[in-house]
């Protein structure tokens, strides 16, 4: 085989990877300024990006494209490692943002600050797993590349090697994650037990005649515990808050807008078969599909797992003092959104979940990009430390009170848009599907509690008189406090940049929803 | 053609953007477009069909149709679809006429003026578009638009007690919203609507079932009965009104509880007839419970706004009575009762605002004998208050009137109901003057002084509209039964 032309469709992942060693050469060289290191992860996520996107062929970058279009959503190959579809890249285009996102945030942190080239190049690594998640096309193959995202992800937690927190978390983290990774090898192992194959496309292909025989439904009953640890799904949630708290907030940042994602797209990858084949055979309802034997089953677990995880999310944000561990339960709740998509199965309603994946990096990344900027100005964690914020940092504060509404679903926001194509799907996938939609609309209604509690503290309190200190001792696990002034660029660009686009695809999701629309539907039909 | 519809959006909007920039002179601005929009929706009322000068409509029923694709996916066709008839054009009048009335009554605001008058304005835009908006996404938009400046004027300019009334508006209302949300949705896939257009919604929800016409109308019911608001769901009102500053208080009371309405007009009642005609019965007790129980409630209440409060749920469970009857009188009826109430409601709002600045108390029983000290602000809430209680030549006169003979048509002599609430309406309206205005002086501190100016012509808007429209509803009426309602028996 031709090397070159093996290798250019993976240009991205190849960019990541060169960008990543040599932030660690330059380690090796004690080149180690957190503005270089940072500069050169942000270029190498920003050229990775626009190379997706040209994949995507999007109008002006299209003739960029080093994907032939042949390849991308290319009929599937029952021994194939890896395949190309145009969800994936469309995904691979969400990783990368975060990713972008966050390092361009974190150039601005002290640049003699210690582990910085550690973080950064981390930071890619776990990308580059991302990446390579969206195109497997084989169990193995997926539970490899997500190993690959997880083990650099428990070592971000802990980058800075000093705060007893992120120690405590990184160490929570690693065991669970140790723990799903087994539940979900084992369950891949008895699925190749019943199909004699690990290959997704032909577990597809077999699924109809083999049906699903108990030794299938315990191998995906495994598959759906390991990758619910990763998903954030209730009751497997446990660790995330603990982790997202513990962990640096541009780190949560990172594992709530981006690493966490990686479990979603992978319950779209494996979920894809049992689900189509319900609703090729059943007509798309758990309680209409008598002749599918134990398929419907599937679709009511997975529906069960949302609701669960938007009520116990929600219920359990409401009851939060401190800021991140709010923003932690509910990103929880809006993984719950995310499944339905999955549960409902059809075009339109992947399109939906994929736009809320899409939107959680700007809204959920991005605030906690915001808790970073604002502990390191000095203000405590607690929700009530952000007592008159809006007066004292005015465009901050509209920038994360946009992210929040966008968070609730309030209209012109992105979340918004998301969720109405979310709620719209199930709502005409009719049946038992509408209840997900009603348990979706009152969940955003319940959450809507504790978003404007904040931005009732943000705009309605008065500021307290002196600046809170109590965040110099508590918040400790937040990285050396920058110097007086402000954010930083980096922070500031990210922030803002994240704010304006909740807004502006929130005004006219047509072209990206659009792209997103037409990629489910390949995703759906190359299924079928 | 030109597109009337969007250049008033985008006045409002760009109006909007510039009162929150502009700082100190914020007030200006707002009174700029306030004006501007005010002219335009002149200009719509005098091309409006039957009016010298109109010259046709694009989207059938409506004047002045726009269209353009927004989101169009394979499953989804959402469109920027908006146009005016008669039922939205009085409201949008309305609308243009509380503005400018609250922006001047406003002008003393020394809080952080731009962000007051920026979000009054911001409130408005978010009606206006309601009452244009003829797809679903758009009006839902618009809908949901109109609540968060509400939530700040509220929360950041209101009472004592504001923040918890802030967000209890925000929750009741929010929740409500969503449940509107999901019988627009179900509306539009149960009917296998081709878009989200209120055209395609309405001629697909014809085929649907009587059973389900009636389950869709119940949750759009509840979506919209909430904002008018009915019992037992208006406990977000008194709490709302009372905390609200004077502004924010005469939008909520003259145009936010006309969302209400106005949408359970055009998008159950005209849509899902039937669904009207099997829930009828549940529609009538509400409306009762909800004429009975305000009153009750006003008659008990001490603080003149709180009385103010109570008596909009009395009112606005006449208007929905009018609507729950079917007829093309009730919907006549029930606009023109709108109408009214908006205009009369904002001056009583404004009156309890004056009384409070100047006399630091609204409890009326500690108020006594204002008249000879303040005379134009007596003046004013005398108006007021006879326009509320219906007296002849005065706006609300011909509205009630209307609903009374809609409801003697429909449901014969329960009309005593409403006939005897309304007596009661007026007297606890007497009674309030007789206490507040006259009698023995009480309560008055020295220094009290007349209106100021902008209080007083803000004020004197609405008094002249309550004169003007009193005297001549057919300005409104001609309007109003120009528009074809789609599905109704005759009157």
């Amino acid at each position: 085989m031709d090397v070159v032309a093996f290798v250019l469709p993976f240009l991205p992942e190849v960019v990541l990877l060169a960008a990543t060693l040599l932030i660690f050469l330059l380690d090796v060289l004690h080149v180690r300024r957190t503005e270089i290191v940072g500069t050169l992860a942000v270029a190498g996520s920003a050229v990775a990006l626009l190379l997706v996107v040209a994949d995507l062929r999007f109008a002006p970058l299209a003739s960029l494209a080093t994907l032939p279009a042949a390849r991308i959503d290319a009929a599937g190959s029952p021994t194939a490692l890896f395949a190309f579809t145009s969800l994936g890249l469309v995904f691979q285009g969400v990783f990368l943002i975060a990713t972008l996102l966050v390092s361009l945030a974190s150039v601005s942190r002290p640049s003699d600050e210690r582990g910085a080239p550690i973080f950064f190049g981390l930071l890619l690594l776990a990308t580059l797993g991302m990446l390579l998640v969206t195109v497997a096309a084989d169990l193995i193959f997926l539970l490899l590349a997500i190993e690959l995202t997880s083990i650099s992800t428990y070592l971000l937690v802990a980058y800075t090697r000093r705060d007893p927190r992120s120690l405590e978390a990184a160490m929570k983290f690693y065991i669970i994650g140790a723990l799903s990774t087994t539940l979900s090898f084992f369950g891949a192992s008895l699925l190749y037990g019943a199909y004699g194959t690990t290959n997704l496309y032909a577990i597809r292909l077999a699924a109809g005649p083999v049906g699903f025989p108990v030794l299938v439904l315990l191998g995906y009953g495994f598959l759906i515990a390991g990758l619910a640890f990763k998903a954030t799904l209730v009751p497997f949630h446990a660790w995330a808050v603990d982790v997202y708290d513990g962990a640096p907030s541009d780190v949560t940042a990172f594992l709530a807008g981006g690493s966490k994602k990686v479990g979603l797209f992978a319950f779209f990858l494996v979920f894809l078969a049992p689900i189509l084949f319900v609703r090729s055979v059943g007509g798309g309802s758990p309680f209409t599909g008598a002749s599918v034997g134990l398929g419907p089953v599937f679709q009511l677990t997975l529906g069960v797992l949302a609701v669960l995880t938007m009520t116990v999310g929600n219920v359990l944000a409401l009851l939060q003092k401190e800021m991140k561990r709010m923003l932690a339960y509910s990103s929880i709740s809006q993984a719950g959104y995310m499944l339905i998509g999955i549960t409902v199965g059809t075009a339109p309603a992947i399109a939906g979940a994929t736009l809320q994946i899409f939107a959680h990096v700007f809204m959920k990344g991005a605030a906690f990009l915001v808790v970073g900027g604002v502990a390191a100005l000095g203000i405590g964690p607690l929700v009530d430390d952000y007592r008159g914020l809006g007066t004292r940092r005015p465009l901050l504060s509209v920038a994360f009170a946009l992210m929040l509404l966008s968070l609730a679903g309030v209209p012109l926001t992105i979340g918004f848009v998301s969720k109405f194509v979310l709620f719209s799907a199930a709502v005409q996938a009719q049946g038992f599907f509408v209840w997900l939609a009603v348990a979706g609309l009152l969940n955003s209604a319940l959450s809507v509690f504790y978003y404007a509690r904040v931005l009732k503290v943000m705009f309605f309190d008065p500021a307290p008189a002196a600046p809170t200190v109590r965040g110099a001792v508590e918040g400790a696990s937040e990285p050396p406090i920058l110097p007086a002034g402000g954010l930083g660029y980096g922070r500031a660009v990210a922030i803002g940049l994240s704010a304006v686009l909740i807004v502006l695809v929130g005004l006219y999701p047509q072209p990206v929803l659009g792209a997103i629309q037409l990629a489910a539907q390949h995703f759906v039909s190359s299924g079928a | 053609m030109l597109p009337l519809i969007s250049i008033v959006l985008a006045t409002l909007l760009a109006g909007t953007v510039a009162t929150f920039l502009s700082g100190t002179r914020a007030r200006w601005t707002a009174l700029a477009t306030s004006l501007a929009f005010l002219a335009e929706v002149a200009v719509l009322f005098v091309r409006y069909p039957g009016w010298p000068g109109y010259t046709g409509a694009g989207i059938p029923g409506f004047a002045e149709g726009e269209s353009y694709a927004w989101i169009h996916l394979s499953w989804l066709q959402i469109n920027y679809t908006v146009g005016v008839d008669g039922i939205s054009l009085v409201l949008i009048l309305l609308t243009a006429i509380l503005q400018v009335a609250t922006v001047i009554y406003s002008w003393g605001e020394a809080r952080r003026p731009s962000a007051y008058f920026g979000l009054v304005l911001l409130t408005c835009l978010g009606c206006f578009g309601v009452f244009v908006a003829l797809d679903i996404l758009l009006f839902f938009l618009f809908w949901e638009a109109v609540l968060v400046p509400m939530f700040f004027l509220i929360g950041f300019w209101g009472g004592p007690r504001r923040r918890y009334a802030a967000l209890k508006f925000f929750v009741y209302t929010h929740v409500a919203s969503i449940v509107m949300l999901v019988g627009l949705l179900a509306l539009v896939f149960y009917s296998g609507a081709t878009s989200f257009d209120f055209s395609a919604v309405d001629a697909a929800a014809r085929g649907l079932t009587g059973v389900v016409q009636a389950f869709l109308f119940l949750a759009l019911f509840f979506g919209f009965g909430v904002k008018f608001p009915i019992v037992p769901f208006h406990t977000w009102l008194p709490d709302a009104h009372v905390e609200a500053p004077t502004g924010a208080s005469v939008l909520l009371a003259g145009l936010l509880l006309k969302l209400g309405g106005y949408g359970l007009i055009r998008w159950a009642v005209e849509v899902l007839p039937s669904g009207l005609h099997t829930d009828q019965p549940i529609l009538f007790a509400v409306a009762f419970l909800s004429i009975v129980w305000g009153s009750v409630l006003s008659l008990s209440q001490r603080d003149l706004k709180r009385l103010v409060a109570y008596s909009s749920i009395n009112h606005m469970g006449i208007v929905l009575l009018a609507i729950a009857l079917g007829s093309s009188l009730g919907l006549l009826a029930a606009v023109l009762l709108m109408f009214a109430h908006g205009i009369v409601s904002g001056l009583l709002f404004m009156s309890a605002g004056s009384v409070h600045h100047t006399f630091g108390t609204r409890d009326i029983p500690n108020l006594g004998g204002i008249t000879p000290r303040t005379p134009a602000l007596s003046t004013m809430i005398m108006v007021g208050s006879l326009a509320s209680l219906g007296l002849p030549a005065l706006i609300s006169f011909p509205a009630e009137f209307t609903a009374l003979l809609a409801t003697y048509n429909g449901l014969g002599y329960w009309v005593f109901v409403p006939l005897a609430i309304l007596v009661v309406t007026a007297a606890f309206y007497l009674w309030m003057m007789q206490r507040m205005l006259f009698g023995p002086e009480k309560g008055v501190p020295g220094d009290a002084r007349d209106l100021p100016w902008h209080e007083g012509v803000g004020m004197g808007i609405l008094v002249a509209a309550t004169i003007v429209f009193g005297i001549l509803p057919a300005l409104l009426v001609d309007v109003i039964v120009s528009s074809p309602v789609k599905g109704f028996p005759g009157t």
